[in-house]
């Protein structure tokens, strides 16, 4: 079975159909449309960090890099009052990333543990720096998107991305999707040999895998997936700006990875939404929220040491 | 000074003037070795002589310092460690080295699967192709821990996570098996379990054993070397070996009540 753990077969059943009937109910208010595609947005972009981290045991603090990059460029290689073809648009965004990650992979993947967080983060802050200073780019203002894709397939055209609701399916959608995807992977061949090289590299190395290959290509596979999310995120607003690449968003991208609980994979949208849902009620409730957040996710993750989806499985999992 | 006997088999594996030095420290120096298919050639001598080095080059985990390794005549120390694995050089570790967290069937499926290609298959499951889990299940049944086979691997005795450990390199096909004190920290019972295994074994692989336990060591070469301090200091079959009296001087001090 593709989801092999009951917990996360109760999720996705939970999960979707409510994502799949909330603009039912709330298509009146386009706050909540909004904000909840955004929250599934990131959502993909932890996702793909969840696989790197908790998966490959790769840890990256420069994840945020390639969600910029996303964004940046597609204001690159799309014509500016032109409305483009969607699909054709992610492919090749999601390749040029790919060939971006496949040289940074290369020279970051050398190093392991502490050293590769730096060098990751290393890298990220340099593309920071060369998209925030740079007047062609922007600069800390970042770019306007003036024209959104077209979304047509042999003509027929499913989703209109300048309708609120159309996007908020097409972001649940690949969101979806992409769960699936890293099901797919985990359960494949491939994935056996990184769950391997995961546990123990040099037993693996032992038994004749170049583990290089195989890392690199995790990492590839999930930067594409990360700068797909930059892309959808610069489609629904419209913008780009340097932010998107600053360390922070990789770091609040690790933390929401860590609290949904490392290498669920699923866990990243529980993460992604326990960690936006607290950051919205506590801006209301006080100036000093980022006080309160901290604290509670202290808490959370000393409560739940395998993040929400270990402890969710620790209640719901028959014991073997 | 070489004093190995050639026999009429294959040298499968052989060392010339291999070195190993760490700084200062000479963990191995000038060691000439040839290992023949078909054998089991134990590799004796104190802490500190240089057993574990030497095996830890033969498999490519280290370069050497100089000197070269041939595998069936071709020089193979600049290769990459996982090649050696390819060309069917195949190693145990000292301390136990297993995918603890999975079953004992997956553990020997990560070594088969190599070999088996799809390794880039990103979508097809890994549990769809039967003829590997067959080849695995073939290789714990060799060492007999087939009535094991869907038990998480952490959860066997010591003794069993041994012979896993055997098994894997079993499932990666090899000619050559380097086994790096396969017996370390066993009970009496296990060890001869261990040392059954090995008989049946040594017919069909070269086999390189770095091993504390005498007794097995002796009951198992066909080839011995003695090593001590980094040096090669001599090569024979047991008996010979057993009459040298410089192994008996450098090795074991004064301990003539041994042998």
């Amino acid at each position: 079975m593709l989801f092999n753990k009951r917990t996360e077969r109760i999720f996705i059943w939970v999960f979707f159909p409510l994502a799949l009937l909330m603009p039912l109910f709330l298509a009146e208010n386009a706050f909540y449309i909004s904000k909840m595609t955004s929250v599934m947005i990131f959502a993909l972009f932890v996702m793909s960090l969840d696989y790197l981290v908790g998966r490959c045991g790769l840890i990256t603090l420069g994840h945020a890099m390639f969600y910029g990059l996303g964004g940046y460029l597609f204001w690159m290689i799309a014509p500016e009052y032109e409305a483009v073809n969607f699909w054709v648009y992610t492919f090749y965004i999601c390749m040029i990333a790919s060939a971006v990650a496949l040289v940074i992979g290369f020279l970051v993947l050398r190093t392991s543990g502490i050293y590769m967080i730096m060098i990751t983060l290393a890298f990220a802050q340099m593309a920071f720096y060369f998209f925030s200073d740079s007047i062609e780019f922007g600069g800390n203002d970042g770019l306007f998107i003036y024209v959104k894709p077209e979304t047509s397939i042999f003509g027929l055209s499913f989703f209109n991305l300048d309708d609120p609701v159309h996007f908020y399916y097409l972001c649940l959608l690949s969101l979806f999707n992409t769960l699936v995807f890293f099901r797919l992977l985990i359960r494949s061949r491939f994935g056996r040999v990184v769950d391997a090289i995961h546990e123990n590299p040099g037993r693996t190395t032992a038994l004749g895998y170049n583990i290089f290959l195989f890392r690199l290509m995790s990492y590839v596979i999930a930067s594409a997936l990360g700068a797909y999310a930059g892309y959808l995120f610069t489609l629904q607003y419209g913008f780009v700006n340097p932010s998107m690449l600053a360390w922070t968003t990789s770091g609040s991208a690790l933390v929401m990875s860590i609290l949904g609980g490392m290498g669920s994979i699923y866990g990243a949208i529980l993460g992604t939404f326990v960690y936006e849902g607290l950051h919205y009620t506590l801006e209301h409730l006080t100036e000093h929220w980022m006080l309160f957040m901290g604290a509670l996710i202290i808490a959370m993750v000393m409560v739940f040491k395998n993040g929400i989806a270990g402890y969710m499985e620790k209640l719901l999992e028959k014991r073997s | 000074m070489n004093t190995q006997v050639s026999l009429d088999l294959e040298v499968m594996l052989e060392t010339q003037g291999l070195c190993k030095y760490w700084g200062g420290l000479k963990a191995l120096d000038d060691v000439s070795l040839q290992f023949y298919d078909k054998q089991l050639h134990g590799i004796v001598g104190p802490n500190g002589a240089g057993k574990s080095t030497l095996l830890n080059m033969l498999c490519g985990h280290y370069q050497p310092t100089r000197g070269s390794i041939l595998h069936k005549g071709e020089a193979i120390e600049s290769i990459r460690p996982w090649a050696f694995a390819r060309r069917g050089i195949g190693r145990s570790f000292q301390k136990t080295n297993i995918y603890s967290g999975a079953t004992c069937l997956e553990n020997c499926c990560v070594a088969v699967q190599r070999r088996m290609g799809g390794n880039f298959n990103f979508l097809r499951s890994r549990y769809t192709q039967k003829v590997l889990d067959e080849i695995a299940t073939e290789a714990l049944e060799k060492v007999g821990l087939r009535h094991r086979r869907d038990v998480i691997a952490s959860q066997i005795s010591y003794g069993e996570q041994r012979q896993l450990e055997i098994a894997m390199v079993l499932a990666t096909a090899p000619e050559v098996l380097l086994l790096d004190e396969p017996m370390a920290g066993m009970g009496h019972e296990e060890s001869q379990l261990i040392i059954e295994l090995l008989k049946k074994l040594r017919r069909e692989y070269c086999i390189v054993l770095v091993e504390h336990d005498m007794d097995a060591v002796f009951e198992l070469s066909d080839q011995l070397t003695v090593m001590v301090d980094g040096q090669h200091l001599t090569t024979g079959t047991v008996d010979q070996v057993r009459e040298d009296t410089r192994v008996k001087e450098a090795y074991l001090g004064q301990g003539d009540e041994v042998f």
